[in-house]
């Protein structure tokens, strides 16, 4: 009884523990882990006084059970790595301890900065796999997203709060109705999406160029060549340096509106009915449409609201990091953002870390090639393996099958034996 | 208007044709490749494998032939990948495909930056298959069609003879039967005997070649070099072709043309200024055409059955 009193009590110092910890531990501050730590050790505490011991073990079994996948993808990615490293001349070590170094101690800003882009374009894909859909032209959400975020940010002259608020509604649904097409199409003719939304992503691609030359961009003089004007400065996002002095001073809080995005995705898709239905229409159409969920209006409330997710990284990426927009033909944030999507299993809150390990991996890649001289795009093929090894998840049992198959052909007395037992 | 008549010569129906080449050999790998029930969106990634192995292979070794050959043997290395992934391992084949077009960029980066030193470009070739431009003797001299189709480079005149041929494979051979079936009715396919596994497997395999030989066709003969994002969404565009040329190599092959057509077309566009607006309206067009096109043909054709469809069968020994 006495713990279900206590409840609001718990859930607020493990809220406040966690924020004050994931607040500082992002800009920087390394201690920011104990507050984490300890608010993950008040949840376990919690968890026990409402549940009796052996419940509360195996809930945490579960979950250690679940990340076991993903941590042996990662560790044969990085064994992988190393004996391509070892062939191809370069002290895998060394380079190990660079990419560690750079990416989670000494350019972890850098980290962070890589994922919040990430975290957008990552929710995005994974929210529109949970209807069955694959938002691959996420990149081309997110150019259009940033051209928005960047016309804005020059034109609107606001209080600075109110401003960012506007843009980042206006930015998103803009993005948003640039999927109307791709959904349209799908729900009138059956045009899969992964092409059209694909074509729709080469084609903002080419728009940017264009909104650049636009927007203030000058091919004919070097010093604003591809870029357009630099946004108002009241439209800035705020940085973590305003409050916390030690952090570094590019370092802004897109991170902390892309965690709390996620957040939100997380509860639309498992606590709402909107969600709900676009997860039923994910897993099977023909039960949904069975169940009277109307199976159009979910792939377009998918699409759409995966649209705006996905031009919310052109907001963070302009508003917060470069405050303006450049031509950059191979931004790769829509193919990045399937990979954090695809690791994370499509859940929104998988999303957030999984897109600070990818961030992690380009900083620590590029912190890896200045001081070890060992070429960046090594990283490239790790990720390209964690991917694979993680994804196709069965090739565990695959082998597992093999090994044991294997067994029975050696021993078969043995293994009948058990089986008769 | 004088402008556009002259936009509508025979340089740009040449144009079409080597325009449309690379789509239509991926186009037509994707054809058996779908019709065997796999879902392959990993082409542009294949693409850029061949592309690269079949450069890199011609520098090294100074005879394009070999970087050809290499080219197309990378190709169907990597198609194996997905083959193994979505096949044996039963992986979705979309997410698959996906995974492979980033492997793909990672690993022609790495390799690049490994062989070649920087990242980007490849040097150029010594000599590429571009420079073995042959005229047929007489049919070249026909008017139009002449230089259009007969006074070609050699994995153009391979591309024609390779619809001719998988068309014939896929519905004049026992194989191109199975294969069929594999797509349409995987179970009866397995209940008279035939391995749907095997028959998945190989039509993934020559999806593979091709899409290799696309990829060799973009680095060694219409150009001298491999560049990072030569591919250009050519890998998506072959599927679209393979949708609204209706799963059918020929009805495969007519939709490459037309969107060769449309890039040819932008092409000339941007050369001649006919029209005061910036060259990316021109060049967006082939991606507009080809959602166009899928969106409007796809209703008239019938996809395979099974295509996209996981098969698995629970064996007693297993």
């Amino acid at each position: 009884m006495t713990a279900q009193k206590l409840k609001p009590l718990f859930l607020t110092i493990i809220i406040i523990l966690a924020v004050a910890g994931l607040v500082l531990y992002l800009a920087s501050v390394f201690y920011g882990l104990f507050f984490i730590l300890a608010a993950v050790i008040v949840f376990y505490l919690y968890k026990r006084m409402i549940t009796d011991k052996a419940t509360a073990r195996e809930e945490m079994r579960a979950a250690l059970k679940k990340l076991s996948i993903p941590g042996i993808g990662i560790l044969a990615a990085i064994v992988i790595g190393a004996i391509i490293m070892l062939f191809t001349g370069y002290n895998p070590l060394q380079a190990y301890r660079a990419l560690f170094y750079g990416g989670f101690v000494k350019n972890w800003h850098v980290s962070i900065l890589n994922a919040s882009p990430l975290i957008f374009t990552g929710l995005s894909v994974a929210f529109a796999f949970n209807a069955g859909l694959f938002n691959i032209g996420a990149e081309g959400q997110y150019y259009v997203g940033a051209m928005v975020a960047t016309f804005l940010g020059i034109k609107l002259g606001l209080p600075p709060v109110l401003a960012i608020i506007i843009i980042f509604l206006v930015t998103g649904s803009v993005a948003a109705a640039y999927n109307y097409i791709p959904a349209l199409l799908k729900v009138k003719t059956g045009a899969h999406e992964v092409i059209t939304t694909m074509m729709f992503a080469h084609i903002a691609r080419y728009l940017s160029s264009v909104f650049i030359r636009g927007m203030g961009g000058d091919p004919n003089t070097s010093a604003h060549a591809y870029v357009t004007d630099p946004i108002l400065e009241s439209n800035w996002l705020p940085r973590f340096k305003q409050f916390i002095p030690s952090a570094n001073y590019r370092l802004h809080t897109g991170i902390l509106i892309g965690i709390a995005t996620a957040l939100f995705v997380y509860y639309l898709l498992f606590y709402t009915k909107w969600g709900f239905e676009i997860r039923a229409v994910g897993q099977n159409k023909d039960a949904a449409r069975a169940q009277g969920i109307s199976v159009g209006k979910n792939i377009f409330r998918a699409l759409l609201f995966a649209g705006f997710l996905a031009g919310l990284s052109g907001f963070n990426e302009v508003l917060g990091l470069n405050h303006k927009l450049f031509e950059n033909l191979q931004a790769n944030y829509g193919w990045n953002g399937i990979s954090v999507a695809l690791l994370a299993s499509n859940h929104p809150i998988g999303v957030i870390f999984t897109s600070i390990l990818w961030g992690a991996l380009n900083a620590g890649g590029q912190y890896m090639a200045r001081t070890e001289q060992i070429p960046n795009s090594i990283v490239e093929i790790i990720k390209g393996i964690i991917l694979f090894l993680i994804v196709a998840r069965y090739i565990y049992s695959y082998i597992g099958n093999r090994i044991k198959k294997r067994r029975k052909l050696k021993h078969p007395a043995e293994t009948s034996g058990e089986a008769a037992t | 208007m004088s402008g556009f008549i002259e936009l509508l010569n025979v340089d740009l129906l040449i144009a079409t044709i080597r325009l449309s080449t690379p789509i239509t050999l991926a186009a037509i790998g994707a054809v058996i490749c779908e019709r065997s029930g796999i879902v392959n969106i990993a082409m542009e990634g294949i693409m850029i494998i061949g592309a690269f192995s079949a450069a890199v292979s011609a520098l090294a070794t100074g005879s394009p032939w070999i970087g050809l050959l290499i080219g197309v043997i990378a190709g169907g290395a990597f198609s194996l990948i997905h083959a193994f992934a979505t096949i044996t391992l039963h992986l979705d084949h979309v997410v698959s495909g996906a995974v492979l077009n980033i492997l793909a960029f990672g690993l022609a980066r790495f390799l690049l930056v490994l062989i070649i030193g920087h990242p980007g470009t490849t040097d150029s070739i010594p000599v590429t298959l571009g420079t073995y431009q042959w005229a047929i003797p007489g049919l070249s001299k026909i008017p139009v069609l002449g230089p259009v189709l007969f006074n070609q480079t050699p994995i153009v005149y391979f591309s024609f003879i390779l619809i001719f041929l998988l068309w014939f494979f896929l519905y004049k051979t026992k194989t191109g039967l199975h294969i069929r079936s594999a797509g349409e009715h995987p179970l009866a396919l397995e209940t008279i005997g035939v391995s749907v596994v095997k028959m998945r497997y190989l039509a993934v395999i020559i999806s593979g070649l091709a899409s290799g030989l696309a990829g060799a066709y973009l680095s060694i003969e219409n150009s001298a070099a491999f560049t990072e994002g030569m591919t250009n969404g050519r890998g998506f565009i072959a599927l679209a072709a393979n949708i609204s040329g209706g799963w059918n190599p020929v009805g495969a092959f007519l939709a490459s043309l037309f969107f060769g057509f449309a890039d040819a077309l932008q092409v000339r566009m941007q050369v001649f200024k006919l029209l005061p607006v910036p060259a990316e309206v021109f060049i967006i067009f082939p991606y507009v055409a080809t959602v166009i096109a899928v969106a409007g043909l796809v209703r008239r054709s019938r996809a395979p059955k099974e295509v996209g469809n996981d098969f698995m069968i629970e064996r007693e020994d297993e």
